[in-house]
């Protein structure tokens, strides 16, 4: 008896080594068609002309007409998207599903997610840029071991900068670099609107507190440094219903019960949904926040005064999402005034 | 039938004395200082008493049932298998409960509570089967190799899980359901939990069978118990206490583990007089562990999972250490 469950063991093992050999097998069929896709690509190279864009890792001499574009940043695929750039390679799990463009793309190489990358995928797509950022930031020194020939740009947000300039940084750099300096400027005056608009509208007598539900759980957005809505606390200049020390800056936010919050009796909520950005059928954040017994005496909750990020808003925080998210603020504001 | 009867009466005899008033004197106090813990003032608000009903009442029956009925399902678990090293959490039960709810949200995200338990319980009660299947299987049951396989057991299914959740982008919900925590636990969220009543009152029915059992199959069988009956209703009552509190709660480590070995070190392995000395220590050991997790980084909460894995650890080590210690 022991020696036939050794066996089946055995069995399953084989079975799950032969599993990774074939896909092994698929990455090298791969790079072979890849590589005939870049003699042209290189060809054509010579004639372009170039400009200096300054990165987190110092100044390249980007070609300013890029022959085979990859992305890894989440930020850039809604910006590059909407300038119709064309993409040979992307982490298609990643890409928001409001960006149809990109996410039905058959002709993109798919190099997965973050957490079990196919970097190989990405070097045999062969490109001449990538953008890399976000959940691949630490992935950068493979990727520029894989890609030697390749302009490699970062511009995820630099710690202790402002995040307004910083998002502004990286769309106007992608403007540069892609030839669309008018379309770059005009997201970031929207969003400099926006910005205004909601400094405008707000009441700081009212209190706010950033939420970020996942898994029907709620987490606490700290001010400042929390996922998405800490820096707008900073830039709309909020006044939290909670302040703490050494709160985290983990995405999830921090675990608390739902009696802090309706002690802090915050007279705002911005919500971020976590699930909603992953799964299409999870239990969204309203119900979690308005069914919630221990809650419904919560002013926020009590008179609607609930600012919801856009539901792709977790795997895409750029300039835009930003701009959509000040002007419901703003809209908000000024309807409570 | 008169036998029973008057075997009863000694043992109910035996079952209520003063320690055991004075131990439930003491955990009732504790429950006290946990009804009263908590960052809403309920005193001065005006609604403090709503909030009181919402939150702070279904947490203490939380940390009661969920308490007892790990403590209990550890216990059974340790008779049927003969060992004092095995609970839901080192023989892989707890990670099927895992995998079951992950298997139920992901193919009906918005299901009710309810069915996440059923799916849960399933899976469980799977997974503690295929556990004593294997140990049928190992020839060399001795105290340690038990657990070790367990534990092996449960990294398998757990890494299943794991890469399943990879796949389907439920790893960062995974992560939250399993960091066992009271924090969403209020009105109309940890009603299930009261299922696992019956697993505690099922236990004291099942007590004198289940101390034969504990002798094994075949002194067991010999007296006249149907063994494999016995497994499969113990199994279930182990498979429904886990489901149901991986579900409310997550998971509490070590605790089935923790709680009979503390008892049975202090009383001796008198089952029937034990149990409600298992019941009320898995309640304190919860409720300790829960204050410390609320209090210590207020107004935030620490999973409780995390709180009673530390303390877990350490008497396991502690357990391991004293045994060979004997042995020599």
């Amino acid at each position: 008896m022991k020696s036939r469950l050794t066996l089946s063991v055995v069995a399953a093992s084989l079975m799950l080594a032969m599993a990774g050999c074939s896909g092994a097998a698929e990455n090298a069929s791969d790079t072979a068609s890849s590589a005939a896709d870049s003699v042209s690509s290189a060809a054509s190279e010579a004639t372009s002309k170039t400009v200096t864009i300054e990165d987190n890792y110092g100044t390249h001499e980007v070609s300013t007409s890029p022959q085979a574009v990859v992305t890894t940043d989440n930020r850039s695929f809604e910006i590059l998207e909407s300038w119709g750039i064309k993409l040979v390679a992307a982490p298609k799990p990643l890409i928001p599903v409001t960006i149809e463009g990109y996410k039905n793309d058959e002709n993109i190489v798919d190099i997965g997610n973050h957490r079990e990358p196919n970097l190989e995928a990405l070097a045999a797509a062969n490109p001449d840029l990538i953008i890399n950022g976000q959940r691949f930031t630490s992935f950068y020194q493979d990727i520029k071991t894989l890609n030697p020939d390749a302009t490699i740009l970062e511009f995820e947000p630099r710690d202790g900068e402002k995040l307004d300039a910083e998002l502004k940084r990286h769309t106007l750099a992608l403007g540069e670099i892609f030839g669309k300096q008018d379309e770059a400027q005009k997201l970031v005056d929207n969003f400099d609107a926006a910005l205004k608009r909601a400094q405008d509208a707000y009441d700081s007598e009212k209190t706010v507190m950033g939420v970020n539900v996942s898994g029907g759980e709620i987490g606490y957005v700290a001010p400042g440094k929390g996922r998405f809505f800490g820096p707008i606390f900073d830039l709309v200049r909020l006044t939290p219903a909670l302040e703490i020390e050494n709160a985290s800056d983990d995405h999830q936010g921090d675990d608390i019960s739902v009696e802090a919050i309706a002690e802090a009796n915050p007279d705002w909520l911005l919500v971020l949904d976590r699930d909603a950005a992953v799964s299409k059928d999870a239990a969204p954040a309203k119900t979690v926040l308005e069914e919630n017994a221990a809650l419904k005496n919560v002013t926020a909750l009590k008179d609607s005064k609930v600012v919801y990020a856009p539901s792709d808003t977790y795997t895409n925080e750029n300039i835009i999402t930003y701009t959509e998210v000040l002007n419901s603020m703003a809209d908000a504001f000024e309807n409570a005034k | 039938m008169s036998k029973t009867a008057v075997r009863d009466d000694r043992t109910s005899r035996k079952l209520f004395d003063v320690k055991l008033l004075l131990g439930t004197a003491a955990v009732v106090a504790l429950l006290g200082v946990s009804i009263f813990t908590g960052e809403y003032s309920i005193f001065s608000a005006e609604d403090g008493a709503q909030m009181f009903a919402n939150t702070r009442i279904p947490r203490t029956v939380a940390l009661i049932l969920s308490g007892a009925a790990m403590a209990m399902s550890g216990l059974v678990m340790q008779l049927l298998t003969q060992n004092k090293f095995v609970e839901p959490s080192t023989t892989g039960t707890t990670e099927w409960a895992g995998l079951g709810l992950l298997v139920v949200l992901f193919f009906a995200p918005n299901s009710s509570i309810l069915v996440k338990m059923v799916g849960a319980v399933v899976f469980s009660f799977v997974g503690a089967m295929i556990f004593f299947a294997f140990l049928r299987k190992v020839s060399l049951r001795s105290s340690l190799i038990v657990p070790i396989v367990g534990i092996m057991l449960g990294a398998v299914v757990s890494s299943v899980s794991t890469f399943f959740a990879l796949q389907t982008n439920l790893l960062q919900n995974l992560g939250v359901w399993f960091a066992g925590s009271f924090t969403s636990v209020m009105v109309g969220q940890y009603e299930v939990l009261w299922l696992v009543l019956g697993v505690v009152v099922a236990v004291f029915f099942y007590a004198d069978r289940l101390t034969v059992a504990g002798l094994g199959e075949e002194i067991a069988t010999n007296v006249g118990l149907n063994y494999q009956r016995l497994l499969l209703i113990g199994t279930a009552l182990i498979a429904i206490s886990t489901g149901v509190v991986t579900v409310v709660v997550g998971s509490l480590p070590f605790l089935g583990l923790i709680v009979p070995n503390i008892v049975s070190m202090i009383r001796g392995d008198d089952l029937r007089s034990n149990l409600p000395w298992v019941c009320l220590t898995g309640i304190a050991v919860v409720t300790v562990c829960d204050l410390i997790a609320r209090t210590i980084i207020s107004p935030f909460e620490m999973p409780v999972s995390v709180v009673l894995g530390i303390v877990g650890a350490l008497v396991f080590i502690a357990m391991i250490v004293r045994q060979r210690k004997n042995v020599r």
